[in-house]
């Protein structure tokens, strides 16, 4: 008995080591947005009012808005990243919910249809015949889409793909390097704007792609949360013929309510945080707070004030979001649902 | 009047049984329809934002695209993968984004299940740590790249007051190569071991309690038990767990971006922040197309592989 004494002392200080490393960069952040310019270019300073004096300069500053926009980003992420998880959220729990309930069978051959006719097509009416891509790929989209659908009511031979597949082709988009994906959008939105469509630094362009950035994710999650809701309530309402849409509103979501706001809070602390697509789809206008950010480090230099009051700004608000999940999560109610 | 009466119920009557009919009949049919208005919401998205662009910037990567100088695109076929594939600083990058994922990913593994072996034995403190641990994952990796550059910081931060205890005074832990990946290692491992330690933790919640009642009645040694028992059953997770870590960490930029920039020189460079300058600083839009074309080959090559190393492992142990 003494050998498991000795781990669960190993144990302890294990933990407590880690949980000094995990709270010591917190720590620093917070004071250091409260120390004057001397504590920090003096060497470190760690405890208020014993090692420095604390101040409100920093904040004054930052608020006043003296040092640059900041104002600006913050609300530019605060609208972007609501807008594009409700959304994403919506449409995610909704696609899940059919995979839950539903039965779906693509053939493997339609989908590689889809595929060759939109790729095929496109290739041939730029190279060949000159369009502008945005219109080509709609045109291409609009034409391979139906032809497809179609072929999958024959009787093909080849695998069929069910449920399951879908699924992993949904979250399939998350394995994606998004440097592919965001490189790949941002010449796509280039050429909209060319067109005179501008989504290049604009609120739809950013959420639109923070929407296809939060959809695999949202779409994973709600498919665990539906399936946990039981199916009696719902098919006694289909007895009473009360409309799909309706049961999915009324009594699916409703019931499935804790794994939909815990959805949303992760799917909105990704995309609160996403700093790539950011970097590249945005410029001046629709800049978002992890650019901002990033641009600190080279514009401030060894502000350290001026960075800790942006960061603490930027990180404040997923704090909350990270407090009110793990409190979900001991009192149960997402139990057997994150798996 | 009383006459009429029981026409009309009747009509009334049969005019139910159709719309009980119509019900029925739109049960069965209706099912088939409305499955699709709740997928096609979300295939249309990601067939818009994430495939089709796909298609168009593969299409770029046959292509010579330059926009600084302007030039008009001329189809080169393979030449731009040719090229990446023989620029010395692409392979750079592969092996510095690979050596950053697997010694950080490795480390994440070991510790995160470690905490959460701790957490399920409901060591003190249990509690207080559960409240804090998930916190650096909901961080925004560029702000925890600011707060390490501070800590980091060479004469100013807590790091360097640290180590200058045992003597080592000012060492170049953003300016030297290897100090540098170190210090990136440490920040991946920081914010990401949570992950790890959630979701062994709900794993470990997750076996079956008699199993460790019967290894403690055998008066077997915790090492034991965690080796024959614990380990084994929890072999699956722990697969999926790492992949998902590998995958996600093989996007590195963020922290790069604001911690080294790259440097010194490109030595720091992961894969993403590669394709980043070659687009975006030098306009090299058909060779940047082709090279996070090239990268996706070695995510998928890197995790064809681990799964075929991982399946037999599952397979004997299980």
């Amino acid at each position: 008995m003494t050998g498991r004494q000795a781990l669960r002392w190993f144990g302890v200080v294990g933990c407590g080591i880690w949980l000094f490393l995990t709270l010591a960069p917190f720590w620093w952040v917070l004071t250091t947005a409260f120390k004057p310019p001397q504590a920090v270019s003096g060497g470190p300073t760690y405890l208020p009012f014993v090692d420095f004096q604390p101040t409100l300069n920093a904040f004054r500053e930052a608020f006043a808005g003296l040092r640059g926009d900041f104002l600006g980003p913050f609300i530019n992420s605060t609208l972007i990243s609501i807008t594009a998880t409700a959304i994403a959220v919506l449409f995610g729990s909704m696609a899940a919910y059919a995979l839950v309930r539903f039965q779906f069978r693509v053939r493997l051959l339609s989908g590689l249809l889809f595929a060759a006719i939109s790729i095929g097509g496109y290739v041939l009416l730029t190279g060949v015949l000159g369009l502008p891509p945005p219109q080509t790929l709609g045109l291409c989209l609009v034409l391979a889409l139906p032809l497809a659908i179609l072929v999958n009511r024959l009787p093909l031979p080849g695998p069929v793909l069910k449920n399951d597949d879908i699924s992993f082709w949904f979250v399939s988009q998350r394995m994606f390097p998004p440097i592919v994906s965001a490189f790949a959008l941002y010449l796509f939105y280039v050429e909209l704007g060319r067109e005179g469509v501008r989504m290049i630094d604009s609120f739809w362009g950013m959420t639109l792609a923070y929407v296809a950035f939060g959809l695999p994710l949202a779409v994973w999650l709600m498919r665990d949360f539906f399936r946990a809701v039981p199916i009696e309530v719902e098919e006694a309402a289909l007895v009473d013929d009360v409309p799909r849409l309706r049961i999915f509103f009324q009594i699916a979501m409703p019931m499935a309510l804790p794994g939909l706001l815990a959805t949303a809070m992760i799917v909105l602390a990704f995309i609160w945080n996403e700093f790539l697509f950011a970097l590249l789809l945005t410029s001046a206008d629709w800049q978002t707070l992890p650019v901002l950010l990033a641009g600190q480090n080279s514009s401030r230099g060894d502000e350290w004030w001026a960075i800790a009051v942006a960061t603490l700004v930027s990180i404040a608000p997923m704090v909350v979001v990270a407090g009110a999940l793990s409190r979900m999560m001991r009192s149960g109610l997402l139990s057997g649902a994150i798996k | 009047m009383s006459a009429r009466a029981p026409s009309q119920t009747s009509a009334a009557a049969s005019v139910a049984q159709a719309g009980i009919g119509l019900a029925a009949a739109h049960r069965t049919a209706a099912p088939q329809m409305i499955k699709h208005v709740f997928i096609w919401p979300a295939v249309l998205v990601v067939l818009l934002v994430t495939l089709f662009p796909l298609i168009y910037a593969l299409t770029i990567s046959f292509q010579s695209v330059r926009l600084v100088p302007p030039a008009p695109a001329r189809f080169i076929g393979l030449d731009n993968y040719a090229e990446v594939i023989q620029t010395a600083r692409f392979w750079q990058a592969t092996g510095t984004t690979s050596l950053i994922v697997f010694v950080s990913v490795g480390l994440q593994y070991v510790i995160g299940f470690a905490i959460a072996l701790a957490l399920y034995a409901r060591v003190p403190g249990e509690r207080l740590f559960r409240a804090t641990f998930l916190l650096p994952m909901f961080l925004a990796p560029v702000a925890v790249a600011l707060i390490a550059r501070m800590m980091f910081h060479s004469a100013f931060g807590p790091v360097n007051d640290f180590f200058s205890l045992f003597g080592w005074h000012n060492l170049p832990f953003l300016t030297e190569a290897r100090w540098a990946i170190g210090v990136l290692i440490v920040v991946e491992v920081w914010q990401w071991t949570p992950f790890v330690t959630l979701l062994m933790l709900a794993g470990l919640q997750g076996l079956p309690r008699d199993v460790f009642e019967a290894a403690t009645l055998e008066n077997a040694s915790a090492w034991q038990q965690f080796r024959d028992v614990t380990f084994p059953m929890l072999l699956p997770l722990s697969v999926a767990v790492v992949f998902i870590r590998i995958i996600e960490a093989f996007k590195i930029i963020d922290t790069v971006f604001v911690l080294t920039g790259g440097g010194p020189g490109t030595a720091t460079e992961t894969l993403t922040l590669y394709a980043y300058q070659e687009g975006f600083k030098k306009f090299n839009l058909g060779y940047a197309s082709a090279l996070s074309f090239l990268f996706l080959v070695v995510i998928i090559v890197f995790g064809v592989i681990y799964l075929a190393v991982a399946k037999p492992i599952i397979e004997r142990r299980t």
